[in-house]
């Protein structure tokens, strides 16, 4: 039968889509600020971020309607906790981006040892696994949202590579520590940002396959996704 | 505005259904009292509903919503109402009309399906027009294919039009008694209740008919369950012991009303 | 107590089974008298029952043979006059009371109504004597027709506003909601739901007028030859029972007999056609 609820659904998710597709132009932008030194993009970030908050809070206000309003159950109902979930996800991605930018001075110009990071592997398995997830709410395919679950334990070895390799540079170059520093920090919030992405896989799963992978079934699914890989922790 | 926001919501969620029509009003209620007998089950109400909304009307049993829906078409005289202050249908004083044309401009569908037993399905959704003069075949065979196509019931009933009105499904009972109360164009369509002697399904049906018939009319509905409220309508008033506390966006009035009363009462936290 | 031999429970068996031979009994003396009527109707009604009782006219006394065409065609036309009138005013003023008689009018109406039901059939001869017969100097099948509609209309009145009572109020308020005037709704859409039960109403008060004798003694008269004018005397199966039942002739004794097996056979159609006209009611 067709429901009218569903045309509310429909605009909830455009939303969320528009959204999101606004933050991974908010993440790239970030990381492009840095990467070529580029004042505008820097700027530009921080500008938009008010419309990332912006659609944050649309959202949330729409889910709280459609709750209200429409008493969603089953499917329905796990869209819509996704949704605000997803939500607040893409508004700390959106934050991660701002503070990507907000260091973009800082870095001008780059550390001399900045090519021989692993900073770039990061930032393209991060922009990676963002993509991915929101691909997948997209086309609701929780195939492709548990690679991206999968994903993140590469990002976080990655982001232990390469804290110690900036941790060797900082030992030997004292005079760029401060740029180290902030580097690491770039390091972290793509780690944090691989994680959101992890976040968003989650609830896409949720939705789709109705199961609740965080935490407490956190092996289960592990075990579940990857059985011959059950080196993790 | 927090509530700003919420109503801005609103108007862009319900932006599929609006028209040029936007803002208008159809019926302007005032001062509006009703008496049965000595006892006054309305106080003193004033609303006004806007054309090409879906209004709802929720409150606990017996505090005048029937009768305040009623009032809007004069059927409160057939139970035998009366009523003072004012209700307007397009500017004009509804108490100036004769019930009777009042009545072809204001359709009423009742709580329990009533199509006439010994109408064919046919006979019943022309049962207005016919009984008002049309006898123009084509007419009215064009009225009953159009007006069932409009509830939805058309795929459901067009081989079995010669049969009893009332042998169909209680569901399909009522969306033929809304067909035949949209058979003679009415402007505003009264709703007691539609659904409440229906299973989950015709009710999910009515309501989705609601959204739709929404487009042409004007709807009031009466219903005792508030999650029907929230899902139809545009606008709620809560009525509570014949006094209007409040009448705004279903949406302000679902997540942040601005009266104690009605979040006690749709929370459910009553006396 | 719970002994069954106790005293008490001996008593209340005894009384138990007293009080249903009691019932029962009545139910046999009410059964009785009709068993009686049947069997004498019958047993006496069929020597003389043969096709020319249908089609041949009632012969001189003295000569054997003939039979009672003019009568069954007259009960029938006086019952249709009956009916034409009894049947539109009974109906319509039902449906008056019912709809808009809830006020003292109408409690003098449905008064009036259950007052005229229980008057004597003559007393309404007598009436239809002086209000038809007298100002048109001679009887007639009208005349009867008028004084079987006064004894129908209370029947027929009581019984379709008690119908119309019983249909829901639901439907009154669907029509009124679809904008047709109050007495549209009532005519058309009311009395169309509650027909079936005023069917009822209406055979039964058929049935009764056409066993009616009294008030035709004074209207309608009767008739030894054939005649279908409405203005001139008719010929009636009752007043032929009461003539010939009366006479000294056995031949005519024995077609009284017969007339009164053709009467309970029309009154049986009669109730059967309503047993088939309400069959599907539940």
């Amino acid at each position: 039968m067709e429901r009218i609820f569903d045309v509310y659904l429909e605009k909830l998710k455009t939303r969320l889509i528009k959204m999101s597709s606004l933050v991974e132009d908010q993440v790239d932008l970030a990381v492009k600020s840095f990467e070529e030194e580029n004042d505008e993009f820097a700027k530009l970030v921080l500008e938009r971020e008010n419309k990332v908050n912006k659609y944050d809070r649309k959202i949330g206000k729409t889910c709280q309607k459609i709750i209200a309003l429409n008493q969603p159950v089953a499917m329905d109902l796990r869209l819509i906790i996704s949704a605000l979930t997803i939500n607040t996800n893409l508004e700390r991605v959106g934050d991660l981006a701002r503070n990507i930018a907000l260091r973009q001075p800082k870095l001008k110009p780059k550390p001399f040892f900045y090519e021989n990071t692993k900073i770039h592997e990061m930032i393209s398995i991060a922009k990676e696994m963002l993509h991915n997830s929101i691909d997948a709410f997209n086309n609701e395919d929780s195939e492709l949202a548990k690679e991206v679950v999968k994903k993140d334990s590469e990002l976080d070895v990655l982001f232990v590579e390469n804290k110690e390799l900036l941790i060797d540079f900082m030992k030997s170059n004292a005079e760029e520590i401060e740029k180290s520093v902030e580097l690491l920090e770039i390091c972290r919030h793509l780690e944090r940002l691989g994680d959101q992405a992890t976040n968003i896989a989650e609830d896409v799963i949720f939705i789709v396959d109705a199961k609740l992978i965080k935490h407490k079934y956190q092996k289960y699914i592990y075990d579940d996704i990857d059985n011959d890989e059950s080196d993790e922790e | 505005m927090e509530n700003d926001v919420i109503i801005n919501q609103t108007d862009s969620i319900n932006k599929i259904s609006e028209d040029k029509n936007r803002g208008k009003t159809i019926i302007d209620v005032m001062n509006l009292s009703a008496y049965f007998g000595k006892t006054k089950v309305l106080k003193e109400i004033s609303l006004s509903i806007p054309k090409n909304k879906v209004v709802a009307i929720i409150g606990p049993s017996g505090c005048g919503k029937s009768t305040f829906l009623r009032s809007i078409n004069r059927m409160h005289e057939v139970v035998g109402g009366t009523i003072t202050g004012e209700i307007f249908l397009d500017g004009n004083n509804i108490m100036k009309f004769d019930p009777v044309l009042l009545r072809r401009k204001v359709g009423m569908v009742f709580q329990k399906p009533n199509p006439f037993p010994t109408m064919s399905i046919f006979n019943n959704v022309v049962a207005g027009l016919r009984l008002n003069g049309v006898r123009n075949k084509n007419k009215l065979t064009e009225v009953v294919e159009q007006s069932l196509k409009q509830v939805a019931l058309w795929d459901e009933v067009k081989d079995s039009l010669n049969e009893s009105g009332a042998d169909i499904s209680g569901g399909q009972q009522q969306r033929l008694c809304i067909a035949r109360a949209i058979a003679i164009k009415p402007e505003v369509i009264l709703m007691d209740e539609p659904a409440s002697a229906l299973d989950p399904i015709s009710t999910a049906k009515i309501e989705e008919l609601i959204h739709y018939l929404k487009e042409e009319y004007t709807i009031v509905i009466v219903t005792h369950n508030m999650q029907q409220a929230a899902r139809v309508s545009d606008m709620t008033a809560f009525l509570y012991m014949g006094e209007l506390v409040e009448f705004g966006p279903t949406a302000k009035i679902f997540t942040n009303p601005s009266v104690k009363k009605t979040e006690d009462y749709i929370t459910g936290r009553f006396g | 107590m719970l002994n069954r031999n106790n005293l008490y429970f001996i008593r209340r068996k005894v009384t138990n089974h007293i009080m249903l031979s009691l019932t029962f009994l009545s139910v046999v003396l009410t059964v009785l008298p009709l068993l009686l009527i049947f069997y004498y109707t019958v047993t006496k009604g069929l020597t003389s029952l043969n096709l020319d009782f249908f089609i041949a006219m009632p012969k001189p006394v003295g000569e054997a043979g003939g039979g009672m065409a003019n009568a069954i065609v007259g009960t029938l036309i006086l019952i249709g006059i009956g009916g034409a009138i009894g049947l539109p005013v009974g109906i319509m003023s039902g449906t008056y009371l019912a709809e808009f008689g809830n006020n003292k009018f109408g409690n003098v109406v449905r008064f009036l109504a259950d007052v005229l039901s229980g008057i004597p059939s003559i007393v309404v001869g007598v009436v239809a004597y002086t209000i038809v017969v007298l100002p048109m100097h001679h009887f007639s099948a009208f005349a009867g027709g008028v004084s079987l509609a006064i004894l129908m209309i209370p029947t027929i009145t009581r019984t379709t506003e008690e119908m119309i009572r019983l249909v829901p109020h639901s439907y009154r308020e669907a029509g009124l909601a679809l904008g047709i005037p109050k007495w549209k709704t009532s005519l058309v859409i009311i009395l169309r739901s509650a027909w079936k039960g005023i069917a009822t109403g209406v055979l039964l008060a058929f049935a009764r007028a056409a066993g009616e004798t009294a008030p035709l003694l004074f209207t309608a008269l009767g008739n030894r030859f054939w005649s279908t004018k409405i203005f001139q005397p008719i010929a009636s199966l009752t007043v032929y029972i009461y003539d010939y039942a009366k006479s000294p002739f056995t031949e005519w004794n024995d077609q009284a007999w017969t007339a009164s097996l053709i009467l309970i056979a029309l009154i049986s159609l009669i109730s059967l056609l309503f047993k088939f006209l309400t069959r599907s009611k539940y």
